[in-house]
């Protein structure tokens, strides 16, 4: 017995076996669904792994602190700058009593007592850790006529009226902190480097640090509605204009995206049955098998999600777009088999019959359209990205399900007595265009080819160019909060760009200091070449256990009953307030603790106060393991060409200091190259792996060149629209193209098989070539509705892939069979025109 | 005289603080002499303060540079002991100004509204800011050329204008938060020919400077007088970073 006719004979005879089958399927699914469902929010996810730029910044991401910052921005008009300068220290305040906020820095640290009380507080580790020799000339400034000496100076500089000595007795009336924090100074401009004021003084910028228990998608959107809250009565008291409160960090993008997921989920679903639901109902009047084939669609997306959180665990962002695809390319199967069954039917034959007979004809064609796009989206593995992997995998599984749900389950749901179909405008068409183009084929051949050709010349032409865009923004969500309070700060604030940045991790204090030390003095060397613009590392606050060790021994020589003397006596002789020199003694007492003690130092850590505003420079270079920490190089330009990145590539390192580098721009730069291999090299194996399936599949060289071109040209119509209609390419919708040529291939499979095996043209072509065109509308509007998408990698996709296949599919019906006419025998085409049976009358 | 005036008056605020008998006296003192100026001031009217600022604009238009010999006095928390010091000062609208201090304590200060330097020929080492990036240096600088730059005084001061018995005072509160964590009100003393006489500034952390100006002049100055070129030799430093 043949495998149509074992179908037929299930789904006709054994309903109630295969029914309870599909439901202890469906049940098993959901219980895999409610009990194993995760979802991965982290969008470095669909970025490919190894490449250490990607993994470095999965690193800075989830181990550095400012993964918890939020930044804040008030925005006025230019008339209330001064309101706005007044209202800015209330708002920092409000800041600071929210439950949700650890720190605030609203300001430089430098301009608060507390600021430089916290610095102070410091100085004693960062003064040990001094190298032996600047040690040991910052101890001989504490000889009494050296105090002398410099107290005269600072009081005659007062007098000459330099703002300098109130800097310096403010924050170092000892003036050991100075030299202590020398290497650190480098690091300390935090008002210069991180302004927060623009220029036009229309904005100020506040960044807090926010103590969520985790950056997971659910506590920030729970943290979002707070901060949401907030910001609705944070500009109560503002007597100005319009004022803009905008927020944005990483967890408002998390929060944003996490929440879009289900907008997107709803708007891409709901979008895609809705367009299949009207081109299947246009297309054949019938809603029972509508239903059926929704209902089967469904299964499949149940059975792959299941697999995919079996195989994967937890299933990323990216997959939500999984299930529109599916139902795009699934619904091709439904619209062939039941177009094909409803042809048996209005021929004559009754249910059972039908189903063989449709099994028969297309089960092949089906198995291998199946199997081109599943091996297609599987080549999605190739791109080494969690995220694709998953999608790929997903779609792949639920290909082959929706193949073989198909031609069994879908059948279930179709009546065994349905009524004749209508006059079918659609058919009629389709016959008339067969008919015409079998007896005109070089006419049809004379309009399309050149269109196509034009259209290949234009897509390979170096103008206009393709735009490609691995700008970070090419990422970003669309009507993104997060996004627009980003971009409205980074237009009012001077030009600046994102740095680069340089990982390092150490064993140990003592390693981490020496690889720093090396890093430090390597990239000042860069910096004197004019190879980068600036940088910073952390190298001031790594501290070295032997030097401590070694300034100690040295510090127990020093007399201190002496230096209070010459200290006191000093003041005293410059008329200098007492109260100036309180933190000078208070300093002098550490000292002494610490050379009498043996006890090793209090880590400095532990001496800032939580909410001191130093924290927000140390956690730039810290992660919550000490000994994991990062740099910072600015380039002379913005990052974005193959020669920069290759240059910083090769400079930064330091030889023996395992360093990772990486930071957005890197980044992007850094995977164009995979980007271009992924467009390129990828998709050429898809195309060959495509050919030799084909050439295996027709066993004709005329039959098979013709797809090649069909399928070439479509590519060609593809890029050709995205340049002239400035769609630009992306790191990721680049993966749109092996999917068009998965997908579009099997239009051209469908229609050439059955014009291979056709006994009456008009009947067998225009039978196929009508659910094709429906299955290819559908296709192209199942990818469409993905452009509704927030999330833009999946929009971008959907508009890659239904641009991709309303090429393929007008380059199969205009370009393939009007060449198959022409190649074939012109006796048999009129041998195969005469009717073989009688035209159904509705026909 | 002016000195011993101002010099009492601020010792007593400083000593009020720590009710001592002598300070009190001495406060007494300050203010009966001083009294006599205060009760004679009259507030202007709007339109009279109006014509005052605009007759000081007409002025400073038709010679927009003065120099002037001043004498300083200082009190500041840093020290116990008010500073005296004296020199001469030339400006040139709207910010380039020159400032020289003899003495003891010899220093140059010069700034062309972009950078500024102070220059101490003692030391042989000068000082490098730059302004014009909001720093306090630049609420600084505005505070201290408000008394010779009284251009457009109105756009960044609240200004209060009265007539005295010889002459007017302008009393100048900042308008700009900036300004005001720098100074908490500036005092001008004009003559009836509206020549600068004496200013007061006071800080809000209580330090307060009280300069007093003689023989001014409004000759055309050497551009020359507000450059400055370091002397070979000279240590340079710039306390506020790049």
């Amino acid at each position: 017995m043949r495998l149509s006719t074992n179908i037929a004979h299930l789904v006709t005879q054994r309903r109630a076996l295969v029914w309870t089958a599909v439901g202890l399927l469906s049940v098993a699914c959901i219980y895999v669904l409610v009990t194993r469902m995760r979802l991965d929010t982290e969008v470095l996810n669909l970025l490919p792994k190894g490449f250490p730029s990607v993994e470095g910044l999965k690193v800075y991401n989830q181990d550095f602190t400012q993964v918890r910052a939020l930044t804040f921005a008030l925005v006025c008009q230019p008339d209330d700058v001064d309101k706005l300068e007044e209202f800015a220290p209330t708002f920092a305040q409000r800041l600071r009593e929210q439950p949700w906020c650890a720190r605030v820095l609203a300001g430089s640290p430098m301009e608060t007592p507390e600021g430089l009380r916290d610095l102070q507080a410091i100085a004693l580790p960062l003064l040990l850790n001094l190298d032996p020799r600047q040690f040991e000339e910052t101890l001989a400034t504490l000889q009494p006529a050296g105090i002398q000496a410099r107290l005269h100076r600072l009081h005659e500089e007062i007098e000459a009226g330099s703002p300098r000595p109130q800097l310096e007795l403010g924050l170092d009336p000892l003036g050991l902190v100075g030299p202590a924090l020398k290497p650190f100074a480098t690091n300390s401009a935090v008002e210069e480097d991180q302004p927060l004021t623009s220029p036009d003084r229309t904005m100020r910028v506040f960044l807090t640090v926010t103590n969520q228990p985790s950056i997971g998608a659910f506590d920030c959107q729970k943290l979002m509605r707070e901060v949401k809250a907030f910001q609705k009565q944070a500009s109560a008291g503002w007597e100005g204009g319009p004022l803009q409160v905008l927020v944005t960090g990483r967890s408002v993008y998390v929060a944003e995206i996490s929440l879009s997921m289900r907008h997107d989920i709803i708007v891409t679903v709901l979008g895609s049955i809705l367009l299949v639901s009207g081109v299947f109902y246009i297309g054949f009047h019938r809603w029972l098998p509508l239903l059926g084939m929704g209902c089967t669609l469904l299964l499949c997306c149940l059975v792959a999600l299941a697999a995919g959180l079996l195989i994967f665990r937890e299933l990323n962002m990216v997959t939500v777009g999984f299930c529109a695809i599916l139902i795009g390319l699934g619904v091709d199967f439904a619209i062939l088999i039941f177009g094909r069954y409803q042809q048996a039917r209005d021929e004559g034959s009754n249910h059972a019959a039908a189903v063989t007979e449709s099994v028969s004809n297309l089960g092949r064609a089906i198995f291998f359209g199946a199997l081109t796009t599943a091996v297609g989206f599987m080549a999605l593995m190739l791109a080494g990205s969690g995220g694709f992997t998953q999608l790929g995998v997903l779609i792949a599984v639920g290909i082959m399900f929706a193949g073989i749900f198909m031609m069994t389950v879908f059948f279930l749901f179709l009546p065994p007595n349905s009524p004749p179909s209508r006059s079918d405008w659609m058919f009629s068409l389709v016959k008339h265009y067969v008919r015409w183009m079998v007896a005109n084929p070089a006419r049809m051949l004379w309009i399309s080819t050149p269109i196509l050709l034009v259209l290949t010349v234009i897509a390979v032409s170096p103008k206009p160019p393709v735009i490609f865009d691995v700008s970070t923004h090419s990422m970003e969500p669309k009507r993104s909060d997060a996004g627009y309070a980003l971009n409205t700060i980074m237009a009012k604030m001077p030009a600046r760009w994102e740095p680069v940045i340089g990982i390092v991790q150490a064993a140990d204090a003592q390693q981490l200091h020496d690889r720093w030390q090396t890093v430090d003095a390597h990239w000042s060397e860069l910096q004197r070449e004019g190879k980068i613009k600036g940088y910073s590392t952390p190298a001031a606050l790594a501290l070295s256990p032997a030097r401590l060790q070694t300034n100690r021994e040295r510090l127990r020589a020093l007399d201190f009953p002496t230096v209070r003397a010459a200290l006191k006596s000093s003041i005293a002789a410059e008329g200098f307030s007492a109260n100036t020199f309180t933190s000078a003694f208070g300093l002098l007492d550490q000292m002494q603790a610490a050379a009498q003690s043996r006890a090793p130092l209090p880590d400095w850590r532990t001496q800032l106060p939580a909410k001191s505003s130093w924290w927000f420079l140390v956690d730039r270079y810290f992660a919550h393991d000490p000994l994991l920490t990062t740099g910072f190089v600015t380039t002379n330009e913005p990052l974005t060409t193959q020669a920069q990145k290759q240059m910083l590539a090769r400079e930064m390192p330091v030889p023996g200091v395992p360093m990772t580098i990486s930071g957005w721009s890197f980044t992007l730069t850094d995977l164009v190259p995979w980007s271009r291999h992924q467009l390129i090299v990828i998709s050429a194996l898809m195309a060959i792996f495509d050919a030799t399936l084909l050439a295996i599949l027709y066993r004709d060289w005329r039959l098979w060149l013709i797809q090649i071109a069909t399928l070439a040209m479509a590519i060609g119509g593809m890029i050709a629209s995205m340049k002239l209609l400035h769609i630009p390419l992306n790191l990721l919708n680049v993966l749109a193209f092996r999917l068009v040529l998965a997908i579009g291939v099997d239009y051209g499979i469908y229609v050439l098989l059955v014009w291979q095996k056709a006994r009456q043209l008009d009947h067998d072509v225009a039978g196929v070539v009508k659910p094709v065109i429906l299955a290819g509308l559908t296709a192209i509007c199942g990818f469409g509705s993905l452009g509704a998408a927030n999330n833009p990698t999946l929009a971008g996709l959907g508009y890659a892939c239904a641009i991709g296949l309303f090429w393929s599919l007008t380059a199969t019906i205009f370009f393939t069979l009007p060449a198959a006419a022409a190649a074939e025998p012109k006796s048999w085409r009129e041998e195969s025109l005469q009717p073989r049976i009688q035209e159904p009358k509705h026909v | 005289m002016f000195e011993t005036l101002s010099s009492r008056c601020n010792r007593r605020q400083s000593r009020l603080a720590t009710t001592s008998s002598a300070s009190i006296i001495s406060g007494t003192i300050a203010l009966f002499l001083f009294a006599p100026s205060l009760l004679h001031a009259e507030p202007l009217v709007a339109a009279d303060q109006k014509s005052l600022l605009s007759r000081i604009r007409d002025k400073r238009a038709a010679a927009p540079q003065v120099q002037a010999n001043f004498q300083e006095e200082k009190n500041i928390h840093l020290l116990n002991k008010p500073i005296s010091s004296s020199g001469k000062v030339w400006f040139q609208a709207p910010n380039k100004f020159r400032r020289e201090v003899g003495g003891n304590s010899p220093s140059i200060t010069i700034s062309d509204g972009q950078q500024l330097w102070i220059y101490y020929p003692k030391f042989q080492s000068a000082e490098h800011y730059s302004l014009g990036k909001r720093s306090p240096l630049d609420a600084g600088i505005a505070a201290l050329t408000a008394g010779l730059n009284l251009e457009n005084v109105e756009s960044t001061y609240h200004i209060s204008a009265s007539k005295a018995e010889k002459g007017y005072e302008l009393e100048l509160t900042p308008r700009a938060p900036s300004l005001k964590r720098f100074l908490q009100r500036f005092t001008i003393y004009l003559s009836d020919d509206l020549e600068v006489q004496r200013t007061d500034m006071l800080q809000p952390n209580g330090d307060r400077i009280v300069t007093v100006y003689s023989g001014e002049t409004r000759a055309p100055i050497n551009p020359n007088t507000f450059e400055f070129t370091p002397p070979a030799g000279t240590t340079i430093t710039t306390p506020l970073g790049r």
